[in-house]
């Protein structure tokens, strides 16, 4: 007898979606855009993988630079720019010194990012930090324990930044400004409170 | 056909299939042709080069008393004989053919421009038209072959074409500039993929091109200078001084004595200690040296660079051999040969550039010629695979695939594949599977091409053998410093998961690049390079062996990466083409070459320098300095009519009038002006 195919199964159909080749998820766009943002040629990626197995951050963490140079190809935008992993490039650019087709893969992150953040996809240290370098000039200001170990190695207690020129703060401030970096830092962290 | 007639001009339009049909209107371009001065018969068919489409120039040619003949279609360097050989057929002189490339120069690069491919082929065919109205009749002219030939480079391309030539009754300089025949193949230990010992099948060759009559081994020798042309080149050699004379080198010499008969007792004596490049440097050898046991000709060779001319070994040779002479010096030959194989090999890339692979940096990692002196029998430690480090056993031997290879970075990245190092890493794995039990084998790799005859099977029976193959290529190697061991850095790409492998000992499958005076050759006689230095064949489908220098031919690794097979096939195909012209005896040469006007000219003597070619000489005639050619050195590139202040230098069939013709038709009817 034969085996009903269950076709119009949603619970089955969702599964068998599992098992194409994304093509329906592509975005082609967002190909381009990456391509475009990054102005390197990640179509050229024929996934060697010299550029995870140079990653100091691949080790530890789940980030495989390589998943993304394949997401920039075949256009998986959700899939991309939704992936935590995103965030965990350290742009030490060893990708880029190594790869074989002259590719820079840590380009491509950093467009990849900036797609997201169109998105309104960041993570909130991200965003914080936004805030402090608004703020004070410093991605990590300066703090007692630091300003106590820079006397003991006969250092001034704040280094030669905004740090000792407060009054630069005002031009940082007015180049995020006009990003509206922090108005978006700012949104975003209270939308998520 | 009488000199002042009118020109008739018959124009043949090829569709050439849809390449042309499909982007231009080529009935449009017909009937345009028919609209031109002096055209008598306009035609199109959908392939030109067919028995019907040369039938249609025949015909016309009788039928409307043709005095030109043009073709519109692919390339003359396809199919120019072929036109021209049916021009010849309908009557005409062959050299009053004319084609208008409206395929290669218009339809491929204007596919999506109906309109425009089809102005642009208009224009092509009117100053196709044009010139063919002013095309004259021309002789090819006939040149002697002389009935020798060379072969530059002595591994195994080199031996083989230099074999079939010399079997072919020709006779062939066989030029070698290391004292041994044998090349790149003779340091091998086994061949993929049958696991033949590559020496028991070399040596045979190698006796047999010491000792074909036919063949004049050229040993330790350079070529120095190179003269002439097809059927007559000129060569200097350039025998470097070796020290030793064999029993022939005595005779001729005048000496007392038998020469050198390979005895060995000058090294045993010579105090002189130098590293062996024939094993990559890792075994000694004296200052008098053989590269190894099967070396042809069996003859002792002194590295003058390192010799301190104690005399020791003059001594213990003795005067009833009296081989050896420290005062030797480099003398000249002059050779003359018909034509000319080139099979300069290769060399590997300097690996140690990449740093991040620890060549030279760290002691355990080695390249793959390296491997293949370690494991061969005959090599510095006798077969037994030792780590450089410690002469321990490695039991996990990493394998490098594309190291180098399919790169396109600066620096020593090459961007092409370099076809045989899967198939050895492969081979190097068995290996070591086989002599040491219990190791294992990992191949990093990109992907494996095993594309030859018996190539994946081979693959097949390694895998199945217990090679461990992780695909990704690696990105670094580090060394722990006081193991010594290695840790290969790669991602397990199918798996996406960084691994970092333990290694006693790694194996860089380095990518290979030309012989560094592979240029100063190439340049010697004149062949052309492609992008990454390799020479350049004269086209990569059709004529593989060729050059654009006629009477050159190409054999092995010179030509782009080959495994043996391939080099093999290679050289034999170099060898029939280049004995084509020298059992003909005589070649004929297109009659392209300049002519000087002596009327007009003044014998300032200013082209002589001009010429790349040097053809031209100034002649005393008629108590004046005349310009003349050399004819069948002549390559007809214009550059001494173009500068010739008089205007006293014609190129033939391509005649100032001609060129002017076609610059005119292409600028006055356009504009509406006037011819």
């Amino acid at each position: 007898m034969a085996v009903e195919k269950n076709y119009g199964n949603p619970e089955l159909e969702s599964r068998l979606k599992d098992t194409n080749y994304y093509t329906s998820d592509s975005n082609k766009d967002f190909s381009d855009r990456v391509r475009e943002l990054s102005g390197t040629i990640s179509h050229m990626c024929f996934q060697c993988g010299t550029c995870t197995g140079s990653c100091p951050s691949a080790p530890r963490s789940s980030y495989r630079i390589r998943k993304f140079m394949r997401r920039a190809v075949l256009g998986l935008e959700d899939e991309a720019l939704t992936d935590p992993d995103l965030w965990l490039c350290t742009t030490c650019y060893s990708c880029s010194d190594r790869c074989p087709r002259d590719i820079l893969p840590t380009d491509v992150i950093m467009a990849m990012r900036n797609l997201a953040f169109e998105r309104d996809i960041v993570p909130r240290n991200f965003l914080k930090t936004v805030q402090l370098i608004y703020n004070t000039g410093h991605g990590v200001p300066n703090n007692d324990v630091n300003r106590a170990a820079r006397e003991k190695l006969g250092l001034p207690r704040d280094p030669p930044t905004t740090h000792s020129y407060p009054e630069y703060i005002e031009g940082i401030q007015k180049i995020i400004d006009h990003y509206h970096l922090k108005e978006n830092a700012d949104r975003i962290l209270a939308e998520g409170e | 056909m009488a000199e002042n007639q009118e020109p008739r001009i018959g124009v043949f339009i090829c569709h050439c299939g849809t390449n042309i049909a499909g982007s231009l209107d080529v009935n449009a371009v017909m009937e345009y042709a028919r609209s031109l001065p002096n055209v008598v018969v306009a035609d199109e068919y959908q392939y030109m080069c067919s028995t019907p489409g040369q039938n249609k120039i025949i015909d016309a040619e009788k039928d409307y008393d043709l005095t030109g003949v043009v073709v519109a279609a692919c390339s003359p360097r396809l199919h120019e004989p072929t036109f021209r050989t049916a021009t010849a057929e309908g009557g005409l002189n062959k050299f009053r053919f004319e084609m208008a490339n409206i395929r290669d120069q218009n339809s491929w690069v204007h596919m999506h421009d109906w309109e425009g491919a089809t102005e642009k082929a208009k224009d092509q065919v009117r100053i196709a038209v044009a010139k063919a109205r002013l095309l004259e009749d021309l002789q090819p002219k006939s040149v002697p072959v002389e009935h020798a030939a060379m072969v530059v480079g002595a591994g195994v391309g080199g031996m083989q074409a230099a074999l079939d030539l010399a079997n072919a009754g020709i006779k062939t300089y066989l030029v070698e500039k290391d004292p041994t025949i044998g090349g790149r193949m003779s340091q091998l230990d086994k061949t993929f993929p049958t696991l033949d010992c590559s020496q028991c099948i070399l040596t045979p060759k190698m006796v047999d091109a010491g000792r074909h009559p036919n063949i004049i081994l050229e040993t330790y020798t350079e070529v120095e200078n190179v003269e002439g042309y097809i059927g007559n080149f000129d060569i200097t050699l350039r025998k470097k001084a070796r020290g030793t004379r064999d029993g022939a080198e005595m005779v001729a010499a005048g000496l007392e004595g038998s020469g050198c008969n390979g005895c060995g007792d000058c090294a045993s004596v010579c105090p002189v200690i130098k590293p062996n490049p024939f094993e990559m440097g890792m075994a000694p050898r004296k200052a008098i040296y053989i590269y190894h046991p099967q070396v042809m000709p069996l003859q002792y060779t002194i590295d003058f660079d390192a010799c301190v001319k104690c005399g020791l070994c003059k001594d213990i040779c003795g005067t009833e051999k009296n081989a050896i002479d420290l005062e030797m010096t480099d003398s000249l030959e002059k050779v003359k040969v018909g034509c000319v194989i080139l099979a300069t090999g290769y060399d590997l890339i300097p690996i140690e550039d990449k740093t991040e692979w620890g060549y030279r940096r760290y002691e355990n990692v080695i390249t793959g010629l390296e491997f293949e002196r370690l494991i061969c029998a005959s090599g510095p430690t006798g077969g037994h695979l030792i780590r450089p480090s410690d002469g321990e056993t490695p039991m996990k031997v990493g394998f490098v695939l594309c190291a180098g290879s399919r790169d396109n970075t600066g620096g020593v990245g090459k961007p092409y594949c370099s076809r045989f190092c899967c198939m050895y890493s492969l081979k190097h794995a068995h290996q070591i599977m086989e002599k040491i039990p219990g190791a294992v084998p990992y191949l990093f790799y990109m992907d494996i091409r095993s594309f030859g005859k018996m190539y994946e099977e081979f693959y097949y029976r390694i895998q199945n053998e217990g090679a461990k193959f992780i695909r990704g290529r690696v990105a670094a190697i580090e060394e722990d410093p006081i193991t010594k061991n290695l840790y290969v850095q790669t991602e397990d790409t199918l798996l996406g998961r960084p691994v970092n492998v333990e290694c006693n000992l790694v194996v860089l499958a380095a990518a290979i690049q030309p012989k560094p005076d592979a240029e100063r050759i190439r340049q010697m006689f004149g062949v052309s390079k492609s992008q990454d230095g390799w020479y350049l064949e004269a086209h990569p489908k059709l004529n593989p062996c060729g050059t654009t220098t006629a009477g050159i031919f190409l054999a092995g690794v010179c030509q782009g990466p080959k495994d043996i097979p391939d080099t093999v096939a290679q050289a034999e195909g170099a060898a029939s083409a280049a004995s084509i012209p020298i059992h003909q005896g005589e070649v004929q040469l297109e009659p392209y070459f300049a002519q000087c006007v002596e009327d007009l000219c003044a014998g300032c003597g200013m082209c002589v320098p001009q010429c790349p070619y040097g053809a031209l000489s100034l002649i005393q005639k008629d108590d004046r300095q005349v310009m003349t050619v050399t004819e069948a050195k002549c390559k007809g590139c214009g550059t001494c009519g173009g500068f010739c202040p008089g205007g006293a230098i014609r190129m033939q069939h391509f005649t100032s009038p001609q060129i002017c013709a076609q610059i005119d038709s292409f600028l006055l009817n356009p504009l509406g002006g006037e011819e």
